[in-house]
């Protein structure tokens, strides 16, 4: 029962390789979330711009597993807000904010939580079946 | 003599390879369920019939009587190969991909269950055999 055992432990590796990617993009949701009000330093330039996690399959242990393979940032419109004081307003007054959106950052918080759970889901059952197998040891 | 001549012990193995594989399959669902793109993949359900009809004209093996000689292919493998899924739109998301976690958690109990079904005829199987060598009036 070589294939068995070799399976179990692939699957066990393809969930970690999908923790990882998932931690990854817990760290980029952070930065997002600490950075949801970082302004320009320069008047009238831009302000921080939200980044967003891109996923691809890669070869771990005989498996298809999961990595991040970039960062890529989110090109939507940045918000503007009339604050002449605002030492990065540009020449009319206007201050460009990071087109960062608290509730996306949440929704996609709980889909990484998820998807965290479902993969320890994973390894806890591939775990049980190896143990089943050597089972058959004990008699 | 191995275990493995015997057709009910052969026919356990397979289904124990069958689920180990499909367990290795859904791990890699489950890892990238945040992928762009990626289509779930699942294997034809394993067939007692299939399996019967391999057993009884299988095609004969190849000797290896020479150290240059190559193992001839795995024939469960290739009857087990994993096959992408054709899911509904209203399950796919707009970056393309059509895993939905729900469902392989499902999946996943479900080849666990019937792993530990296995696991227990192939003990019971075993069993027999004891009981079968041991001598009489030692009971």
């Amino acid at each position: 029962m070589a294939d068995v055992r070799f399976n179990a432990e692939t699957a066990q590796a393809i969930a970690a390789s999908a923790l990882r990617a998932q931690q990854g993009r817990m760290r980029i949701i952070a930065e997002n979330l600490a950075n949801a009000n970082s302004t320009s330093k320069t008047k009238g330039g831009e302000p921080y711009r939200r980044q967003e996690p891109v996923f691809e399959p890669t070869p771990v242990a005989g498996g298809m597993g999961v990595r991040m393979a970039r960062a890529q940032p989110d090109s939507s419109a940045f918000k503007t807000q009339y604050d002449p004081g605002n030492p990065s307003a540009d020449a009319s007054g206007y201050v460009k904010l990071p087109n960062v959106d608290p509730l996306i950052e949440a929704l996609d918080m709980r889909d990484a939580q998820r998807a965290y759970e479902a993969n320890l889901n994973v390894i806890d059952t591939a775990r049980t079946m190896q143990m089943r197998t050597l089972d058959l040891l004990k008699k | 003599m191995d275990l493995a001549d015997i057709p009910l012990f052969a026919m356990i193995r397979g289904k124990l390879g069958y689920l180990s594989e499909r367990q290795k399959v859904i791990a890699e669902n489950v890892a990238n369920a945040n992928t762009p793109g990626y289509k779930p993949r699942d294997l034809k359900p394993f067939s007692f019939q299939a399996q019967m009809q391999a057993q009884a004209s299988g095609p004969s093996a190849l000797a290896v009587t020479q150290p240059g000689h190559m193992a001839p292919p795995a024939l469960a493998h290739a009857a087990t190969a994993a096959k992408p899924v054709v899911s509904k739109d209203s399950e796919t998301t707009l970056d393309g991909n059509s895993v939905v976690l729900e469902e392989e958690m499902l999946k996943m109990g479900q080849a666990r269950a019937d792993y530990d079904a296995a696991i227990g005829f192939y003990q019971k199987s075993l069993d027999l055999i004891r009981l079968a060598a041991r001598a009489p009036g030692h009971g």
